[in-house]
C-alpha cells in the first residue's frame, strides 16, 4: 500500500473507532484515535504477520501495551482478516471476544492481554530473549502511551533491553501529550522521552506521526543502531479536528452528533457497518 | 534448602533445554556453576522485580520454562501486580521462587520479612503454592512444579536446614504423614515441619503421641488428607510461619467450616503485627508462641482436655 493509501486507511480506521465507541458506549476514544497513524503504518506495511495463522513462529510479535486504545487494534486486525469485520459491532459487549481491554483468552490472536500499564515492554523483552535462544529472526514491537511511560516498570524493561542488546525490539511511543487527567509534559517534568530512552542505552528518534511516510522512513534502517533496541517517539494527533488536544475524549462517549461530524470530516465509512 | 534448589534446578535444566533461570540480582556465587553450564539460560535482570516477572512471562509465552528468583518479600510483594497480570492472567508456566521466606531474614529487618508471600500468591487464580520443609522436599517438588501447565510459587529457606527422615512420598498437592499418633494432630506448614517433629519427640517421652502431618502444598490444599485427619484427631494444632490471613490455618478453616466433622483448631503462628526490633528467628518463634516448646505445650493441653 502506498502512503496515500495508508492515509486513507487511517481515516477509515478512525471512522471505525468513533463508530465503535458510539455503538458500544465506550470511552477511551482519544486513546484509540491517537495511535492510528503509526498502527496503520506498522500493520499494513512493516510487520510480518500471518492473519490466517496468528501463531506462526516467525511472525513479528506486536503488543498493544496501552490496552485502553484497543478499538483501533481491533479494527485493523479485522480489516487484515484476523477475524470477521462484523465482530467489531460486538466490541465491549458482555462476552464479546473484543473486550474493552484486550483479553487474549477472549481473542487468542492477540499476543498478550493488556490494560494494566507498563507491562508490554517487559513482556516483549522476555519474548525476544526467548526468540534469540531459539534462533528466530522475528522482531517485537510494543506500542506504549506517553502517559504509560510514567510507570517505573517501563524503565526496568528499557534497562534490561539495552543490557541484553535486544536489537530486534522496537518501542513506539504514542506521544499524544494527554493523559487521563493531566498533560504528559507536566507530569513527566517536560524532559524528552527520546533523551530518556537514549540515556537508557537505546537508539531513539522523534517523528511527526501525522506523516505516515515520514514515520516509515524513520524506521529505516532497523535496528536504528546495531546492538541497540530502537524507540520511536511519535507526535500523534487524534485526527478529528473538534476532539484535538482535549482530555475530555479520554472519557467521553461520542453522541449521535459527534459521530455524524466525525464521519463527515473523515470522509470514510466505518468497517463492519458497510451493509 | 538453597543448595538443594540449585542442584534440582541444574538437574532440570540438563534434562530440559526449555528451562531458564532469571534472578533479580541475587544468589551471590550460588548459581556460578549453573551459569557456567548453561550460559544464556542464566539471566540476571538486575534489581528489577517488575522486569523479572515480565521477562519471565515473555519467555514462558515463547515456550520456555522460566524460574524467576528473588528474596521472597521482593519477589511477591514488590512484583505482585506484574505476576498478577503478566503471569497469572495468561496462566503461564512460570515457577516463582521466593528465597528466605517467612522470617528467615528476621534480624535483617521488616523490609526482608515475608509472612505474606504465600498469602499473596494464594490469591492469584490458578497459582500453585508450596513451602517445602526440608531439602528433600525442595528436590522432590521442583520437577513437579516445572511440569505444571500453569504458574506456581515455591518459598525456600536458606542454607543448611536439616533433612528429616520419612518414607512418605513427596507429592505435589498431598500432605505427608511424618508420624502416626492418636487424639491430637500437628499440622505443620512448610519449614515448621522440623519444629513439629521436635515437639512430637519431646511429647513421646511423656507418653503422648500426636500425629504429625506436613503440608508442603498450600494450594491446592489436600482436602482428602484433611478429612482423614479430622476423623483421627479431635484437635488439630496448626503451626505456620505466615500471616494469619494467608497460611495453612486460613486454608484449613476455609475447608473445614463447611464440613460435618469439626475438630478443635489451634493456630500457632505470627500475629498480624510487625516484627520490630531485629529479633532472631528463634526469639520471634518463642515470643509469638510457635516454637517447638509452644507446640508441645498446645498438644499437652489438648491431649488432657479430652
Amino acid at each position: 500500500m502506498d502512503v496515500d493509501g495508508l492515509h486513507e486507511k487511517a481515516r477509515q480506521i478512525r471512522a471505525t473507532c468513533v463508530k465503535m465507541a458510539h455503538h458500544a458506549k465506550e470511552g477511551h476514544l482519544s486513546s484509540a484515535l491517537s495511535p492510528v497513524d503509526p498502527l496503520v503504518a506498522l500493520f499494513y506495511s512493516w510487520l510480518r504477520l500471518y492473519p490466517k495463522e496468528p501463531r506462526h513462529p516467525e511472525r513479528d510479535r506486536f503488543i498493544l501495551s496501552k490496552g485502553h486504545g484497543c478499538s483501533a487494534l481491533y479494527a485493523i486486525m479485522a480489516d487484515l482478516g484476523f477475524f470477521p469485520v462484523e465482530l467489531l459491532r460486538d466490541y465491549g459487549r458482555e462476552g464479546s471476544p473484543l473486550a474493552s481491554h484486550p483479553c487474549a483468552h477472549a481473542l487468542p490472536a492477540l499476543e498478550a492481554s493488556s490494560g494494566s500499564l507498563g507491562i508490554g515492554l517487559g513482556l516483549a523483552t522476555g519474548m525476544l530473549y526467548g526468540l534469540r535462544l531459539k534462533g528466530s529472526a522475528a522482531r517485537a514491537v510494543v506500542l506504549l502511551g506517553d502517559g504509560e511511560c510514567n510507570e517505573g516498570s517501563v524503565w526496568e524493561a528499557a534497562m534490561f533491553a539495552a543490557a541484553q542488546r535486544l536489537e530486534k525490539l522496537l518501542a513506539v511511543v504514542d506521544y499524544n501529550g494527554i493523559q487521563a487527567v493531566g498533560r504528559s509534559d507536566e507530569l513527566m517534568g517536560g524532559a524528552s522521552l527520546e533523551e530518556k530512552f537514549r540515556a537508557f542505552g537505546w537508539a531513539a528518534r522523534t517523528v511527526d506521526g501525522s506523516d505516515i511516510g515520514a514515520f516509515l522512513a524513520a524506521l529505516k534502517p532497523f535496528p536504528f543502531e546495531e546492538g541497540k533496541p530502537s524507540a520511536v517517539i511519535v507526535r500523534t494527533r487524534l485526527g478529528v479536528s473538534f476532539m484535538e488536544g482535549d482530555v475530555l475524549w479520554h472519557y467521553r462517549v461520542p453522541s449521535d452528533d459527534d459521530l455524524r461530524r466525525s464521519l463527515e470530516e473523515l470522509a470514510a465509512r466505518p468497517l463492519g457497518w458497510e451493509a | 534448602m538453597r543448595r538443594a534448589f540449585v542442584e534440582a534446578l541444574t538437574d532440570l535444566a540438563r534434562k530440559d533445554p526449555a528451562v531458564v533461570f532469571l534472578t533479580g540480582d541475587l544468589g551471590f556465587q550460588v548459581f556460578d556453576d549453573f551459569k557456567a553450564r548453561f550460559g544464556p539460560r542464566y539471566i540476571n535482570v538486575g534489581i528489577a522485580e517488575a522486569e523479572l516477572a515480565c521477562a519471565g512471562a515473555g519467555l514462558a509465552r515463547e515456550g520456555f520454562r522460566p524460574f524467576v528468583y528473588s528474596i521472597a518479600s521482593f519477589m511477591t510483594g514488590r512484583a505482585y501486580e506484574l505476576l498478577r497480570i503478566a503471569v497469572a492472567y495468561p496462566r503461564l508456566p512460570v515457577v516463582v521462587v521466593g528465597a528466605g521466606g517467612g522470617y528467615c531474614y528476621s534480624t535483617t529487618g521488616v523490609t526482608h520479612h515475608s509472612p505474606d508471600d504465600v498469602g499473596l500468591m494464594s490469591l492469584l487464580p490458578g497459582m500453585t503454592v508450596t513451602v517445602p520443609g526440608d531439602p528433600t522436599e525442595v528436590r522432590a517438588l521442583l520437577p513437579q512444579l516445572a511440569a505444571l501447565p500453569g504458574p506456581s510459587y515455591i518459598r525456600i529457606g536458606k542454607f543448611g536446614e536439616p533433612s528429616y527422615e520419612s518414607p512418605a512420598p513427596v507429592t505435589l498437592g498431598r500432605a505427608r504423614l511424618l508420624r502416626r499418633g492418636e487424639k491430637v494432630a500437628i499440622l505443620s506448614f512448610g519449614e515448621m515441619a522440623s519444629v513439629a517433629l521436635e515437639a512430637a519427640k519431646s511429647l513421646e517421652a511423656e507418653g503422648m503421641r500426636p500425629w504429625v502431618h506436613q503440608f508442603h502444598t498450600l494450594k491446592p490444599i489436600d482436602t482428602g488428607a484433611l478429612e482423614e485427619i479430622s476423623a483421627e484427631a479431635h484437635t488439630l494444632v496448626i503451626v505456620e510461619e505466615t500471616s494469619p490471613m494467608g497460611g495453612l490455618h486460613r486454608a484449613v478453616t476455609e475447608r473445614l467450616c463447611g464440613s460435618a466433622r469439626r475438630p478443635t483448631l489451634i493456630r500457632l503462628g505470627p500475629p498480624d503485627e510487625l516484627a520490630l526490633g531485629s529479633p532472631r528467628r528463634e526469639t520471634l518463634r518463642r515470643r509469638w508462641g510457635f516454637d517447638a516448646e509452644a507446640t508441645a505445650q498446645a498438644c499437652r493441653r489438648a491431649w488432657k482436655a479430652v
